[in-house]
């Protein structure tokens, strides 16, 4: 697809601004009710989902050209898909989210980009890792594990670490847990280690579809050759690269995350717990997980129009508008753990805020994707609850760092972190 | 014509230099606007792209931006959620103000029942705040998403729950306003210093001024402040909400009810509107679900509350059996929310609601009282988050009629809409769902004895033809109306945004309230005196000039 292929999106906005807020539905209060991290930081309308999609309209149409004011409203957004939810609960025929991809690949394509971001794809092509880091250092976080090496061994459950988990020494426990609770629960698992290559996801979401395309036949080709049939993260990036892109290039892997593997094993007894956590935490759904973690479906189709002027689709067309993430398995793996309180944020599940680490923000924009963090922060904060619980490195390692500028006292855990206190 | 570098440094140390902005893409984006297409040259989405945008964060910088452009001749738009093609520049050399800084629910007070708020402030978040005091808000017809202190000082501000909670016009109390000239005003009660209760005095009471005939669209000075009449809201704190996206719904308590009413013959479906007037009940009272027209708006709503199917699903919704019936049922019906603010209030509009019923040939649609599609039904109209629905079918929808009225005068204009509309159905120009798409207010003021109803006409915004269709079928409904004694309506509001000035002054000429805009003209000398403002806030010249 190209950027001309969603002129009938960008026209068909009706400037609503559905897409700067939550579900009007969920609204509970002033405070809690806006969606967009991009619009509420740079304010101008541009910076919306609809506000894009006039950007583009406007630059096919050569009212506007490229700039550095452009680069800013295209890539001062963490493409996390709240205003996509949000205009859908309206819109059969406008994908948002899809349109604001493409004004990124089209940028790429034409060479107009980021030195940040290039910083990344030019480490990545080296060394395979969006964290600038070597790849020498990939696979430290599982030194001393007893565990399957897939670069020489076969399984039939891969887990996949993932560059921040790979590469943030203060999470490497999560990853181990995780890994070491599967294989006690007698998962035939294995890793890549060093070996492993980056997902691919974010880079897709920074608009270098090359260098998604790249990792993704990378690891198809890895595992297939492990004899792999699982796939199983706990990083909610990979999660959306593999559920929801992985199978448009042709793979064909059930794909889980933790949590849900979690979940299935303590709801089929194989995980048991012994200890109480006395703790009262609220949970954060990370969006590639939630609302962007839908599975793929595949599907071709042909436009027409019925009743005069309503452009369908034959056959009717998937829709992913947030219905069905992943959102329950994480909340019953808290609430099977003793004496754990769980406690709702007002933005959650396909209407979640952002974390702000997501679409490349975290690299080009440190300033925002903090601010970003701690708006999230002080949600968590206003449920009374003690931690913030999430179940991806990337909104862990922003709420850590937001919790460490702002000097508060809110913890940050990953659910698997709770899981092994309580086992 | 760009701004002069003196003009826009005197804007940008108003605001700061990350407030205001003259990117293209940017000021692109505050061009394009909902309609655009039915007025642009080639059918462009843009219209005229603003000098510059900038966002003030108080009434002081307002102030300050006005006083410049009165300096530097500029004209000014400001906006406050910006939804419609009125909010954008309607002419080249004009800077954009985008209120969104200015987004704070200043006072809510309970005991007296209003809330004073800044432009940004929308029905939304407003309600849900005042809902934890059992208080609430009228929504607009336009939706949750939009600005209240725009639809109170600027536009209409009728709802579906205007029967009970009055128009926003009527709920306007104190106001705050820079006027085109830079000064300040502040009316009604506020104007004495004595709060923001009472629109009407001990202060001045200038709301005829403020709003002209239909509210100056942003035409005359920044409305910075108002207050804002409540009513009372005998649900829970918070809205529950349960169900999976797109089609939430609300199981509220007992104390809630949602019906479809349906009628054998418009005459009875008119007379219950009477009887609902003399009766007084009706929490929200709407003709909604038909806006997707008689024949297609069941299958919409049955496919829309169902998670798995799309818009792509809605031609089988149309050929199932029970779709069928419904579809024939619904025809001609409103929907009713009623509330108890006791059970015996409860109990009461109950019995007398049967009894309208009974008295009129009406029936409860059965299949709409359904649990789950009255819980839908409740949270749909009491929140009114989903009215971009009206652009569902494909991006494009214009609103014609909506002359208001007693029953007796609507019930007069509403086969003109279905009859102009025909024909453009028939050849598939415009969405062929339905000659009869219209909705509206059972009682469009508080108390009912008013209604309306606006005819919906769907055109596909990526199509030319189509988009050509809608325009030609607005004059057609415009010259309908007129042929048959009734005043021009909404399309006509439209249609002269597309004309030159010499044609709107004279199509003002020959109105039958050409007095007013001659008021409007003495009255925009007086306080827009370097013409500031723009052509919305209509004005005739004098004789002559
Ligand atoms: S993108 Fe969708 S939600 Fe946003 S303004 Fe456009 S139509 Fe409305
Ligand atoms: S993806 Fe997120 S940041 Fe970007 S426009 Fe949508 S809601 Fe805003």
């Amino acid at each position: 697809m190209a950027l001309e292929d969603y002129r009938a999106d960008c026209v068909s906005c009706s400037r609503c601004s559905y897409c700067k807020w939550i579900p009007f539905d969920h609204v509970k209060s002033w405070r809690f009710s806006r969606a967009c991290p991009s619009i509420e930081y740079s304010k101008f309308q541009a910076y919306s989902l609809g506000g894009r999609l006039s950007v583009a309209l406007s630059l096919m149409e050569g009212r506007s050209g490229y700039s550095e004011a452009l680069k800013d409203i295209v890539w001062k957004c963490q493409t996390d898909g709240a205003c996509d939810v949000a205009d859908k609960i309206c819109r059969y025929n406008i994908e948002g989210l899809e349109v604001l991809h493409e004004l990124r690949f089209r940028l790429v394509e034409e060479g107009q980009t980021l030195p940040r971001h290039m910083a990344v794809i030019d480490n990545l092509r080296k060394e395979h890792n969006t964290m600038l880091k070597p790849k020498a250092g990939r696979g430290k976080w599982a030194e001393g594990l007893d565990v399957k090496d897939l670069t020489r061994e076969k399984a039939e459950v891969v887990f996949h670490a993932g560059c921040r988990f790979s590469y943030d020494a203060e999470l490497h426990n999560i990853p181990r847990t995780a890994l070491t609770l599967l294989h006690k629960a007698g998962v035939d698992i294995g890793i890549m280690g060093k070996g492993e290559m980056c997902c691919g996801g974010r880079v897709y979401d920074m608009g270098y579809r090359e260098q998604f395309t790249e990792c993704a036949r990378n690891n198809i080709r890895a595992w297939t050759k492990a004899g792999v049939k699982t796939v199983v993260t706990s990083c909610a990036d990979g999660y959306h690269a593999f559920k929801r892109l992985y199978p448009e290039l042709g793979a064909n892997f059930e794909v889980l995350h933790t949590v849900e593997f979690i979940d299935r094993l303590i709801k089929e007894g194989k995980i048991k717990f012994k200890k109480a956590v006395p703790m009262t935490v609220t949970y954060h759904d990370p969006c590639h997980l939630g609302r962007r973690g839908e599975p793929y479906v595949p599907w071709q189709g042909k436009r027409k129009k019925i009743f005069g002027q309503i452009p369908v689709w034959e056959p009717p067309k998937p829709r992913y508008n947030g219905a069905w993430g992943v959102y329950q398995p994480p909340r019953d793996v808290l609430k099977a753990i003793p004496g754990l309180e769980l406690v709702e944020m007002e933005r959650i599940r396909e209407y979640a805020w952002c974390c702000g680490a997501g679409g490349g923000v975290i690299d080009a924009y440190p300033d925002f994707s903090l601010w970003t963090a701690a708006e999230r922060i002080e949600e968590a904060k206003s449920t009374g609850a003690e931690a913030i619980v999430g179940a991806c490195p990337w909104c862990e390692r922003n709420f850590m760092d937001a919790v460490k500028a702002k000097d508060e006292k809110i913890k940050v855990y990953d659910v698997i972190e709770l899981v092994q206190r309580a086992i | 014509m760009a701004l002069s570098r003196e003009a826009y440094r005197a804007l940008e140390d108003i605001v700061g230099p990350e407030n205001i902005s003259e990117e293209p893409a940017i000021l692109d984006s505050y061009a394009f606007q909902w309609l655009a297409e039915t007025i642009r040259p080639g059918q462009s989405k843009f219209m005229p792209r603003p000098e510059a945008a900038v966002l003030p964060g108080s009434t002081a910088e307002v102030q300050a931006i006005v006083k410049t452009c009165n300096r530097y001749k500029i004209k000014v738009k400001p906006y406050s959620t910006g939804w419609y093609f009125y909010c954008a520049p309607q002419t080249e050399g004009v800077i954009q103000l985008d209120m969104r800084r200015m987004d704070r629910i200043l006072e809510i007070d309970e005991r007296n029942m209003f809330a004073v708020v800044e432009p940004y402030v929308i029905a939304a978040t407003l309600q849900a705040e005042v809902m934890k005091l059992g208080l609430n808000c009228n929504v607009t017809g336009a939706g949750a998403s939009c600005s209240l202190l725009a639809s109170a000082t600027s536009y209409h501000g009728a709802g579906p729950s205007s029967i009970f909670g009055g128009e926003n016009n009527q709920n306007l109390l104190s106001l705050e306003w820079v006027m085109p000239n830079g000064d300040i005003l502040r009316t009604g009660s506020l104007g004495s210093g004595l709060g923001w209760f009472c629109g009407e005095g001990p202060g001045p009471s200038l709301r005829g001024i403020v709003r002209g005939m239909l509210g100056a669209k942003g035409g005359l000075g920044v409305f910075t402040k108002c207050a804002l009449k409540l009513s009372p809201w005998p649900g829970p704190a918070e809205l529950p909400v349960e169900g999976t996206v797109p089609a939430y719904n609300s199981p509220l308590p007992d104390n809630f009810r949602a019906y479809s009413l349906a009628f054998p013959s418009w005459e009875n479906y008119f007379e219950a509107y009477y009887k609902i007037y003399d009766n007084e009940i009706g929490y929200i009272a709407h003709r909604q679900f038909s806006m997707l027209g008689t024949e297609l708006g069941t299958a919409f709503w049955m496919l829309y509350n169902d998670p798995t199917k799309t818009l792509d699903d809605i031609e089988e919704f149309t050929q199932k059996p029970e779709i069928k019936k419904l579809t024939e049922e619904m025809k001609i019906a409103f929907q009713i929310v009623l509330a108890g603010l006791t059970p015996r209030h409860l109990e009461y509009q109950e019995k007398v609601l049967d009894e309208i019923l009974a008295d009129t040939g009406g029936w409860k649609v059965a299949a709409m009282s359904q649990p789950a599609m009255e819980r839908f039904t409740l949270l749909y109209l009491i929140r009114l988050g989903h009215k971009n629905l009206n652009f569902v079918y494909n991006g494009g929808w214009l609103g014609t009629f909506m002359q208001a009225g007693p029953p007796d005068y609507v019930k007069g204009y509403r086969h003109i809409a279905e009859e102009v509309t025909e024909p453009y159905q028939k050849k598939g120009l415009l969405v062929d769902c339905g000659v009869d798409a219209m909705m509206g207010p059972v009682g469009s003021m508080g108390g009912g004895g008013n209604c309306a109803l606006e005819q919906f006409g769907y055109y596909d915004v990526a199509d030319k033809e189509s988009t050509d269709a809608v325009v030609s079928w607005t004059k057609d409904c415009v010259k309908g109306a007129i042929d048959k004694g009734f005043v021009p309506g909404k399309g006509s509001h439209y249609l002269a945004m597309g004309m030159t000035r010499e044609q709107r002054q004279s199509s003002y000429a020959s109105a039958p309230w050409l007095g007013m805009y001659r008021w409007q003209r003495k009255i925009k000398g007086i306080i827009d005196p370097n013409d500031i403002g723009d052509e919305l806030y209509p004005t005739l010249d004098e004789p002559g000039k």
